[in-house]
């Protein structure tokens, strides 16, 4: 007797690609299906194995100093720390987190451009863009960056209820997905996806990112609403049926972090444990920035995809 | 299938005589659908009313308590899937493994580990549970020397892993009257351990090659009248995954009550990464190798995270709070009522060595920079909570210091209580230097 149980799932996650490899009208060496899913994490046969982003910043100053430790060498070489964390840590995905356009009175989008131009040229990865937060300047930021990776897919971040149009602008015009951000919340969420397809942007561009409160600091939270979103999507609701991404940059900065005498080990720990319980709450993109991080996780969402088929 | 509340009635003897504390057979009935009553507490049923009812109304994973005195925990009773649903109620216990080949010492370290590990996190104390042994010698006295070692302490909640009967009697005699969790149970074994867990009471935890077989052994022991039993589905992590998902939805929805046990995992192979694993996905008894410290905080606080209440956040009593003992001149700082706020708040006001008034105000549980953006916190609650809690009669002068974040509400608090605002720093950390550096007092 094998057993079954069928929690009356209607719908799949849409599937979303990222990247674009020659043939597709890119660069890269290869381009990722995200999303399919069927039913819960890791279980049946459907979807697409969760992938990694190391995560780094072209300003570190804002950088957690635990990671600024373990980066020494490569902090200030944006180019060079993504060619690392492709060949060396073996991450899936590179995201690099415009961290100078959040400095007052920001102005050097020349210079900008040409650290995305040199990080595309550094790794033949797909590329997660996390650009300015503030309205003022997001248009230039954007509409920049689109312009720079034009036909590498790139995933441009991050749209929020009170500022999405640039980032939605920059992506229609270039070819691009959206990361779409809202603080914990189902229903936002929802909103929020909604208002992106009014302003024109194709429900097979969005990643839905549910905000990742640090471990100790809120994570629960987080943790029951992409279960939420994840569940209202196999029910059926559209406008939820994106896939997840989920970065636990938060609980690099929380006090037992920051406090231990083991700062490594914890910031690792911490990263690790936030983002496999992430993945078991249905997201598919894990965004972490310590390299530590990047070998312990592999090998847990490995473990995890493996056997994947029949119980 | 869970029985509704009227299938019950039907089975009760409808005499309406209270005996079972409740004030008619309907509500009983009632209390019983819910899985929030015993059908034994009424003394007039039929066996065929026991025999239904018996299996369809204790809780769809059954409860099971491991070990005795003040480090004993309880596990299972517990009634959802997801814990957004209502919330999770048993936290899995966190078990140190032990092999009963290793040196006196490093068993006694790790029994120590196990004792004295304490993580104090927004006033709880965050502890592991117990040790797990493991007879790898395949020796009875090698293994129930290990168990002896520790046991001496008399404490700790046991994990006893020996699938050879002698091997583990040899155990039992020991700390068998202790309430230990034993395994695994084999079909090759299953007789000789239901006769254990009958002569000890203690817990088995069964292994089964696949699902049916595991039904199969859960069966046989309950028609052992056997029935503090755990489900062993250890194995690699994705595997774990897919077998505690499904048993778990099969129990509560009762389709099979052969799965309406506690889940035991046996995390070794897997490190930090398995015990998130079996922490999210319904283990009860999570047997790990010892952790590193930051890997051992980091799953205690996820435990206490995914257990947490949804419907309600940990929260403090809003009132006037002393550091130390302050007097009619110092400083008075203003917070909220999230339990995690006042300790991490707590504990940088103490680490400035200045005694100092606290004024916690409701906002209904929700940190600073939450309750700003919901409008829980603002001018009139700041108000209220000033005369309420009397603030004017313990100090000298009109001076509140409020977090950076809300520093928004700053002009308006003035306003509207008369007291005058400083506006803090926003990180916690930074109030030692900003009492020295800015207010300079
Ligand atoms: C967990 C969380 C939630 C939880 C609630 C948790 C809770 N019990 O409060 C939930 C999911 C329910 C939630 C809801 C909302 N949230 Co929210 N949430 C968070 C999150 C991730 C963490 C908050 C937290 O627990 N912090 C930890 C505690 C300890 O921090 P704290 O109370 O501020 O205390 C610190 C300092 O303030 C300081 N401090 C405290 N007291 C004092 C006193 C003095 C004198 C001094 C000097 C310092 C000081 O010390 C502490 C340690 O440094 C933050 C993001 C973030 N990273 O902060 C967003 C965040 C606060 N939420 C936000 C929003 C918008 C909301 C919602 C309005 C969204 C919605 N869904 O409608 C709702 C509002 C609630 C409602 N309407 O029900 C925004 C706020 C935006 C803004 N800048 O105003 C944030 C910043 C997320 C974001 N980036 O958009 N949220
Ligand atoms: S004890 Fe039995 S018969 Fe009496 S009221 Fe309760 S359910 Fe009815």
């Amino acid at each position: 007797m094998n057993y079954t149980y069928s929690p009356g799932w209607t719908t799949a996650v849409r599937e979303v690609i990222i990247g674009a490899t020659p043939d597709e009208g890119g660069t890269r060496r290869i381009s990722y299906r995200i999303g399919g899913e069927q039913d819960l994490p890791f279980i049946g046969s459907s979807g697409h194995k969760p992938l990694i982003a190391f995560e780094i910043c072209d300003d570190p100053a804002i950088w957690p100093e635990v990671v600024r430790c373990a980066c020494t060498k490569l902090i200030d070489r944006p180019a060079d720390w993504a060619a690392y964390a492709d060949t060396v840590l073996r991450a899936d995905l590179i995201r690099i987190n415009l961290t100078s356009t959040k400095r007052r009175n920001f102005s050097d989008f020349d210079g900008v451009i040409k650290t995305v131009k040199s990080i595309l040229a550094a790794t033949s990865l797909p590329l997660l863009i996390e650009g300015s937060a503030d309205l003022e300047i997001d248009s230039e930021v954007y509409q920049r960056c689109g312009e720079a990776g034009q036909g590498e897919r790139l995933v441009l971040g991050t749209a929020e209820a009170a500022r999405y149009r640039s980032v939605a602008a920059a992506a229609i015009a270039y070819g691009h997905c959206v990361i779409a951000q809202s603080p914990i919340d189902v229903n936002l969420a929802k909103q929020l996806n909604i208002l992106l397809r009014e302003a024109g942007v194709a429900d097979d561009r969005i990643i839905i990112d549910p905000y990742t409160g640090a471990l100790g600091y809120g994570f629960e939270y987080t943790y029951s609403t992409m279960e939420r979103i994840r569940f209202a999507a196999l029910k059926g609701d559209m406008d939820l049926a994106m896939p997840l991404i989920s970065a636990p940059s938060d609980s690099l900065t929380v006090k037992e972090v920051r406090e231990s005498v083991y700062s490594h080990e914890a910031a690792i720990a911490w990263e690790v444990a936030t983002s496999v319980a992430a993945a078991l709450a249905g997201a598919v993109i894990l965004v972490v920035r310590h390299p530590g991080s990047v070998p312990p996780l592999k090998e847990a969402i490995d473990t995890l995809w493996t056997e994947k088929e029949g119980v | 299938m869970a029985l509704k509340a009227l299938d019950i009635y039907k089975l009760l003897p409808k005499k309406n005589c209270k005996e079972c504390g409740d004030q008619t057979c309907l509500t009983f009935a009632m209390k019983l659908a819910q899985g929030k009553g015993e059908p034994d507490a009424c003394p007039y049923l039929d066996d065929n009313a026991k025999a239904v009812l018996g299996a369809s109304t204790r809780p769809p994973i059954q409860k099971i308590t491991i070990g005795m005195g003040s480090r004993a925990f309880t596990v299972g009773e517990e009634f959802v899937f997801y814990r957004h649903e209502k919330t999770y109620y048993h936290q899995p216990g966190i078990v140190y493994l032990i092999s009963d080949m290793d040196t006196e010492e490093s068993i006694r370290e790790v029994a120590r580990q196990v004792r004295e590990n304490c993580l104090t996190r927004i006033g709880i104390d965050l502890l592991l549970n117990g040790v797990a042994v493991r007879a790898d010698s395949g020796s009875g006295e090698q293994f129930s020397r290990a168990v002896r070692i520790v046991s001496e302490g008399g404490d700790l909640p046991l994990v006893l892993i020996a699938p050879d009967p002698a091997v583990m009697e040899k155990a039992l005699e020991i700390c068998g009257n202790y309430a230990p969790v034993i395994g695994p149970v084999t079909p090759d074994n299953v007789t000789e351990f239901c006769e254990f867990a009958r002569k000890y009471g203690v817990t088995l935890v069964l292994k089964g090659d696949d699902l049916p077989g595991l039904a199969t052994l859960s069966e046989k022991c309950l028609s052992q009248k056997v029935q503090n039993l755990m489900l062993d589905l250890s194995g690699s992590s994705g595997r774990y995954v897919r077998e505690a998902t499904l048993t778990r939805q099969l129990a509560l929805s009762r389709e099979v009550t052969a799965f309406g046990y506690p889940v035991f995992m046996d995390a070794s192979e897997s490190g930090l990464s398995g015990v998130v694993t079996g922490i999210a996905k319904f283990a009860s008894v999570i047997v790990t190798p010892p952790l590193q410290k930051p890997e051992m905080d980091a799953a205690l606080v996820m435990r206490q995270n995914i257990y947490t209440d949804p419907q309600k956040p940990i929260q403090i009593t809003p009132g006037l709070y002393r550091i130390g003992t302050p007097g009619k001149d110092d400083l008075v700082f203003l917070t909220v009522n999230f339990s995690l706020t006042y300790f991490t708040l707590q504990g940088y006001l103490e680490a400035t060595r200045r005694s100092c008034w606290l004024l916690i105000v409701d906002t209904e549980g929700m940190s600073v920079l939450t309750a700003v953006a919901a409008g829980k916190l603002n001018e009139f609650v700041i108000k209220d909570a000033i005369t309420l809690f009397k603030l004017a009669d313990e100090v000298n002068h009109k001076t509140l210091i409020i977090p950076g974040y809300a520093s928004p509400l700053s002009g308006r608090i003035e306003e509207v209580s008369g007291w005058n605002v400083i506006v803090g720093p926003r990180d916690a950390a930074e109030i030692a230097s900003f009492i020295e550096e800015e207010l300079k007092v």
